[in-house]
């Protein structure tokens, strides 16, 4: 049972709040993304609950015991960098090997769990190899067992794949996912990738500007985004600012009924849900361009006063550029002063 | 078709290669040409002079005498032992010192390292021999910090001038800053990262610095103390001013035996000493340097 407690945490670089006032419970086995834009402070929160920085406020708790002012290798975490941070001049075995031997585990117990955890992380017989002699993916597992083998009550994912090529990093995370199931360790993970987070969040924490702006299930956070904020950086969103009027939202003749309080308003529609059909009499958008991906085909939009509009189709060769398109949402959410006010399934 | 035309597009570089190689080499042709005029041949004509003049009869030929009365000679031998002992204290202190200066201002932020680093590139600005002249007037007898002792009533310090403790302390003030400047780019390579993973699996602050942070600027300690141990193996200035009249260190002894004894011979025979001695640290450290990069 290794429960993490982040209690009301802020941290400032000078006047700049990296983190403001952040509170987070990580239950046993959960696996949290935290997900943000540059300069969000998801780092900096993984840096303290590390120990690799002091809050300036708060707190931090695993299973009921303070550690916010304890150094890093008192803490029962393990990190594992973006940038691997192996050291070169010592081999794979010795990499491993070197927090156990700081722990004067008997020479036979290195040995063993060593061979375990390169045994897990799928690197067998690969003890011997000089770090630099591993590619890339191989380089990141030896940095998470490394962490893994000193078996950490919570293990700190800090962005790990983002120097890797797409292919690999799927393949990575899916064995990452795999092995933190597998161990039932809770985990923390910071990325500003929406699809890392998505694959493999129990829940994911949308960071911005220090402070959390939705915590939730990885479904309900893209499908039922709290602040426009979030529907603009979860996946791909059409964000449509206009007006209500006479509870018909418009902007520039793209009509919405929308049963809210006249006043300016932002529509949000994903691309799947904006259905579309050639209209050369009473088009609301014209075509601009028309993208085949082979198992669907997204279209961009042009309204009359220059917004544009993404649609996600299924046969992305019925539509043309210059074409004339209705446009016919079938699920809608609404925002007003940052905060959700309609929603439709 | 393309396979024409890639090839085609490749030609001119080769020839462009090609023609820019005489070029290349008549840039390189003046200073080869230099090292050897000046230093090669210097070398090679120093080394045929000890071995090969005339002998007491007057007669020409190979003759190691010169060489056989080096290392029979007590006051050679002596002064050939204070000088390795002065290179190695001077090493070892040069080490003591600027490692935690260059560590300081590799994991320091701020102003104040700023101004450390200017402090201890300061002596690189300074000429030897006002180095020399100032340590006189400082640790000299009746200098500075004698008349401060005095001052406050406290006994005279046993001075360094003129001990083999004189040269010791100016060699290691001039050599601060080439040590510095090396340790701290050995430094720059060790990522930040690499010594937050070492603590984060429970190295404390010594540990990751043995086991971290020393092996990865093993080429820059080897470095430094190469350019040090051959700087200070043959440094004149500081040993002739501050230094001991006997034992001394061997450029002293080799300007005295030179000129005071009008001995040209004995004096080329101490520099070839003096160089085999050099050559040796350098190619220690040559074969050292290219051992860690092959690893």
């Amino acid at each position: 049972m290794s429960v993490l407690k982040i209690d009301n945490v802020s941290k400032f670089f000078g006047t700049t709040r990296a983190v403001d006032d952040f509170s987070l419970t990580v239950e046993d086995g959960e696996l949290v993304c935290l997900l943000g834009p540059s300069g969000s402070g998801k780092s900096t929160l993984l840096r303290m609950v590390g120990g690799f920085a002091q809050p300036t406020a708060g707190s931090i708790t695993i299973d009921g015991e303070e550690i916010t002012r304890l150094p890093p290798e008192q803490r029962p975490t393990g990190m594992v960098f973006q940038s691997h941070a192996l050291w070169t001049h010592m081999n794979v075995f010795k990499n491993l090997a070197f927090g156990l031997k700081l722990r004067k585990l008997p020479k036979e117990d290195i040995d063993r769990k060593v061979e375990e955890v390169l045994e897990l992380v799928g690197l067998s017989g690969y003890g011997g190899r000089l770090t630099h002699q591993l590619s890339g993916g191989q380089q990141q597992r030896v940095a998470l067992a490394r962490s893994l083998v000193l078996e950490p009550k919570i293990l700190l994912l800090d962005e790990p794949f983002a120097s890797l090529d797409q292919h690999l990093r799927e393949r990575l995370r899916e064995e990452v996912r795999d092995i933190q199931q597998r161990l039932n360790i809770t985990t923390l993970f910071v990325t500003h990738g929406q699809d890392e987070a998505l694959a493999l969040a129990d829940r994911i924490v949308v960071m911005r500007d220090g402070k959390t702006e939705q915590v939730g299930r990885p479904d309900i956070v893209y499908r039922e985004p709290a602040t426009p904020f979030v529907a603009g950086f979860i996946g791909t969103m059409n964000l449509i600012e206009g007006d209500v009027s006479n509870k018909v939202f418009n902007r520039a003749g793209f009509q919405v009924p929308l049963d809210i309080a006249d006043g300016p308003v932002t529509l949000a529609v994903r691309p799947e849900s904006l259905d579309l059909s050639v209209d050369d009499k009473n088009g609301q958008a014209i075509v601009h361009r028309v993208t085949d991906y082979g198992t669907h085909g997204l279209v961009d939009m042009d309204l009359p006063d220059g917004g544009r509009l993404k649609s996600m189709v299924g046969h992305p060769d019925m539509f043309a550029s210059g074409q004339s398109v209705k446009l016919n949402p079938t699920a809608i959410a609404a925002y007003r002063d940052q905060k959700l006010v309609h929603r439709s399934q | 078709m393309s396979e024409v035309s890639g090839a085609a597009n490749t030609r001119p570089l080769l020839e462009k290669a090609e023609s820019g190689r005489p070029f290349g080499l008549l840039l390189v042709a003046m200073p080869v040409f230099l090292v050897g005029w000046l230093v090669i041949w210097p070398i090679i004509s120093a080394v045929f002079r000890t071995v090969w003049h005339r002998d007491s009869q007057g007669n020409y030929g190979f003759d190691l005498s010169t060489y056989v009365f080096f290392f029979s000679d007590k006051y050679s031998l002596d002064n050939l032992s204070i000088t390795l002992w002065t290179t190695g204290v001077c090493a070892f202190l040069l080490l003591l010192v600027c490692l935690p200066i260059a560590l300081y201002l590799r994991f320091s932020e701020g102003r104040l390292p700023a101004y450390v680093q200017g402090l201890a590139i300061f002596p690189m600005f300074v000429p030897s021999i006002i180095l020399s002249y100032a340590f006189i007037r400082v640790l000299g007898p009746n200098g500075m910090v004698d008349l401060l002792l005095n001052a406050v009533g406290l006994p005279k310090i046993r001075t360094p001038y003129l001990t083999p403790w004189g040269p010791v302390i100016g060699l290691v003030w001039d050599n601060i800053p080439l040590t510095v400047l090396i340790l701290l780019s050995g430094l720059g390579n060790v990522a930040n990262q690499s010594i937050e993973a070492a603590r984060d699996v429970g190295a404390k602050r010594f540990q990751v610095l043995w086991h971290i942070i020393l092996p990865r600027i093993s080429n820059s300690i080897l470095v430094a103390l190469s350019f040090s141990v051959l700087g200070i193996f043959s440094a004149f200035t500081l040993p002739y001013v501050l230094g001991p009249a006997a034992p001394e260190m061997m450029g002293p002894f080799m300007q005295r035996t030179f000129r005071d004894l009008n001995d040209p011979l004995s004096a080329i025979t101490q520099a070839v000493v003096t160089f085999s001695f050099c050559i040796v640290f350098g190619l220690f450290y040559v074969r050292s340097v290219a051992r860690n990069q092959g690893k």
